[in-house]
């Protein structure tokens, strides 16, 4: 059955170098292999490493940026403003990807187009004007060195207008630190695997995105029907207050109690002191204001402001939990206010929170051990805790000042640098992990070890699963968890929508499947969507391999196996080498992929068109 | 009518569902574009999320600067007839809010009509940041909030260690950073 509507079938493609700019069309066969986000995004991805023959430098010209919203972006149902930010990672010279919220996704289809790729190098700093079916490549070097939100107001005066959306990157990203992140709509970040250093490479200084043409969309009716169903289903859920109120900062609670929470570099997953910057604390004395995605009813995103010390007047849009666990409780901080002032240091710098708090964890811990010594970082004394360093610390990587040059390069040039820090630091093929520890179970660490980024929770977050129900599952259980979430958390990322009313609220998946009919008009069912999810994480896990990734790389942090969980209900665990060594070939094998973790040539075949 | 559709930007997520809901309702079509109230979001401080949208004034403006009597009240609601109107968008230009829009796609000046009296957006808004309120009661919500705002700037002063010290009610119970 035809796709009848829900893409624009437009692809526009910028060569910054030259300043070409071509709209080409998209084939009815690529929108429903790909889907769209992600989806888009790997295809797009793999075709020009073909092209380059697998030789590509992530910060090189040839390096294509992919941004992709999705068929459900921005059309009426929960959740819709999605969109991912896809290319070859610098951190860790494999595929990347990472979305973002707002409403730049929404803003990008609405100009017409349904995914927009660059290459190149811009001769000097430059800005990328969609104005609806007009593009344009805009020299703007005054926008050197300012922060996102400062571009955002320049952008704004100098086309004239403010309604629009724009994605910008700090000096994070001009200085190609490779976990810098691109903002869009101020701090709705795609933080993850340096995408920010890849617009920097790239002379990219933001892309400013105005469009108002209607999105299409098969059935209207249908379309509101299923959406208020939905909507109605979230509303009467039993936490949507908390949600509403609390957004992802509910999760320090959660992740204290079941001991998951990054504590002192991971050493520990229980922070004694997380009433101090948790949510309730945050409601109690930071909280102004909601803020929301486009068209999404849970706004999980928290207005803070400081209004009294050391940091009065600090506004974030945020912390949510991983900003507030990593720069919280990960690196000894239980000052709100102070959590607030990195967050909000990172976002106008532009570089990702995740990654920053674990490099910092690292930095302190190592120091602590004599692994660094004083005059490694720059005669600056740092301790858990010491808010003044962390800040300042968070600055000089940004700015690649003294040792935050080579902190600025991530966690695998760190390595190299200091081989000892490898015990340290945490990370899986050079994507630092998330604010969730997985000595805690083993499913959880099977999906850092597998994820087709690095060490990133989103595509499998299986650790409440674990937590809740117990670990008293067979290998092929556990295998079957992890490969079901790398399935559909990749799918809300193909279709361009946010995967928490699902993994938060239990939003049923079926609603998916008839919200993408309503739109397209193409009949399908949950399980048809899935396996093309799945065929996008074989085509991901081609392009890691033809990077050079196996089954030696699909390993965990030393800390993992080795550094046993001091406190809390999880005290002494640790993960088993040879359990997971097991698991990991039963994963193999459950994918299809050879015992060294490669997809065999009929997987591969798959892609050629 | 007396009652009023009000705004209360404090509420408001800026999730814009209201946008969306308004073009389903006016066009049939999802977009926000095309929708006849916006939500305009000023970074970065103070973080604002302010809808606009037509406050059907008693005294309009735009009525009045309308060349052709295309807009007029009826039951409280000020109303496009669109076969009277001729698209001059003199109204938009008028208009004290900017509440009424255009859209290059469209011939007519979009301009929010109350949905015959149940406006959509209030009824989806997820915030409870649109009302129906009456219009006796508009403002209520600001004069407690005044007042309540008032009484927790109450000082109180005390003596420790023969130290002379002041804090505010609200901030008993709550130590210092
Ligand atoms: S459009 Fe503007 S002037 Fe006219 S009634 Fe509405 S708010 Fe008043
Ligand atoms: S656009 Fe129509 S309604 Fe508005 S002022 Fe002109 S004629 Fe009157
Ligand atoms: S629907 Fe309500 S919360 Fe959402 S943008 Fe509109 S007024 Fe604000």
């Amino acid at each position: 059955m035809n796709i009848r509507s829900g893409y624009f079938r437009k692809h526009l493609h910028v060569n910054l170098t030259d300043g070409e700019i071509e709209r080409l069309d998209l084939s009815e066969t690529f929108l429903e292999k790909y889907i769209g986000g992600r989806g888009f995004g790997a295809k797009l991805v793999w075709d020009n490493l073909r092209m380059h023959d697998f030789k590509i430098d992530p910060l090189g010209p040839e390096n294509l940026l992919v941004i992709a919203p999705g068929p459900l972006t921005g059309v009426y149902l929960p959740s819709s403003g999605k969109c991912s930010f896809i290319s070859i990672s610098p951190a860790t010279g494999m595929y990347g990807d990472s979305s973002a919220g707002g409403a730049f996704g929404v803003e990008l289809r609405q100009s017409g187009i349904d995914v927009l790729s660059i290459k190149g190098r811009a001769p000097e700093l430059s800005i990328l004007f969609i104005d609806n079916d007009s593009t344009e490549i805009i020299p703007m070097p005054e926008l050197k060195g300012k922060s996102c939100l400062e571009t955002e107001g320049i952008i704004f005066e100098k086309l004239g207008t403010y309604a629009m959306h724009i994605a910008a990157i700090g000096v994070g990203g001009e200085n190609q630190v490779l976990f810098a992140c691109v903002n869009t709509d101020w701090s709705r970040n795609a933080g993850r695997t340096g995408i920010g250093a890849i617009m920097g490479s790239k002379n990219l200084k933001a892309i400013a995105v105005r469009g108002h043409k209607d999105l299409p969309v098969y059935d209207v009716n249908g379309l509101v029907a299923e959406a208020d169903r939905a909507y109605e289903y979230l509303s009467k859920h039993k936490y949507f207050e908390l949600w509403q109120q609390q957004g992802l900062m509910n999760v320090i609670e959660y992740a204290n109690e079941h001991g998951i929470l990054p504590t002192y570099n991971f050493r520990d997953t229980v922070f004694v002191r997380h009433d101090r910057i948790n949510g309730e604390e945050m409601l109690d004395r930071y909280k102004i204001g909601d803020s929301a995605c486009f068209a999404c009813s849970m706004t999980c995103g928290n207005i803070c402001l400081v209004k009294n010390g050391k940091y009065t007047g600090t506004v974030t849009e945020g912390p949510e939990y991983e900003s507030c666990a990593m720069l919280g409780s990960n690196l000894g901080v239980d000052n709100f206010a102070a959590v607030l002032a990195a967050n909000r240091l990172c976002d106008e710098l532009g570089i990702d929170t995740i990654s920053t708090g674990n490099i910092i964890g690292a930095v302190i811990e190592g120091y602590e051990q004599g692994i660094l010594s004083l005059a490694d970082i720059d005669n600056e004394e740092i301790a858990w805790g010491d808010e003044d360093a962390i800040l300042n610390l968070i600055r000089k990587i940004a700015f690649r000042e003294g040792v935050g040059d080579i902190l600025s390069q991530g966690s695998l040039r760190i390595i190299e640098r200091w081989p000892e820090m490898e015990k340290i630091i945490l990370h899986v093929k050079g994507l630092e992990q998330s604010a969730y520890d997985s000595r805690a179970g083993i499913s959880m660490a099977l999906g850092y070890a597998t994820s087709d980024i690095g060490a990133h929770h989103t595509r499998a977050w299986t650790i409440a699963k674990e937590m809740e129900e117990g670990q008293n599952w067979t290998d092929e259980e556990k295998v079957e968890i992890v490969i079901y979430h790398q399935t559909l958390r990749p799918l809300f990322d193909m279709l361009g929508v946010c995967r928490l009313p699902w993994i938060e609220l239990g939003l049923n998946e079926r609603h998916y499947e008839n919200f993408y009919r309503y739109v397209t008009g193409r009949e399908t069912s949950l399980e048809e969507l899935l396996e093309r999810s799945k065929d996008i994480y074989d085509l991901t896990r081609l392009i890691n391999t033809r990077m050079g990734v196996n089954r030696k790389d699909d390993t965990l942090p030393y800390k993992v196996y080795a550094r046993p969980v001091l406190t809390g209900p999880n005290a002494g665990k640790v993960i088993d080498k040879d359990e997971f060594q097991k698991l990991l070939s039963l994963y193999y094998k459950r994918r299809g992929w050879d015992e060294n973790g490669i997809p065999p040539r009929e997987i591969e075949a798959k892609f050629d068109d | 009518m007396s009652r009023k559709l009000t705004v209360i930007p404090e509420q408001c997520s800026g999730c814009k569902i209201c946008e969306l809901v308004c073009s389903i309702r006016q066009f049939g079509v999802n977009n926000p574009k095309k929708a006849a109230i916006r939500v305009i979001v000023v970074y970065p401080h103070p973080v604002l999320r302010m809808p606009i949208v037509c406050s059907q004034c008693k005294r309009s403006t735009c009525e009045e600067v309308c060349p052709v009597g295309a807009l007029r009240r009826d039951n409280g609601v000020v109303q496009l007839d669109k076969d009277v109107c001729i698209s001059c968008f003199k109204c938009i230009e008028a208009c004290p809010f900017g509440a009424i829009y255009a859209h290059e796609d469209c011939e007519f000046p979009i301009k929010c009509d109350m949905c015959g009296g149940d406006p959509e957006c209030v009824k989806k808004c997820p915030k409870g940041a649109l009302r129906l309120i009456p219009e006796a009661a508009l403002g209520e919500v600001r004069r407690l909030n005044n007042v309540l705002s008032y009484t927790q700037m109450k000082e109180i002063e005390f003596y420790e260690k023969g130290e002379k010290k002041v804090i505010q009610y609200a901030e008993i119970g709550k130590e210092e950073l």
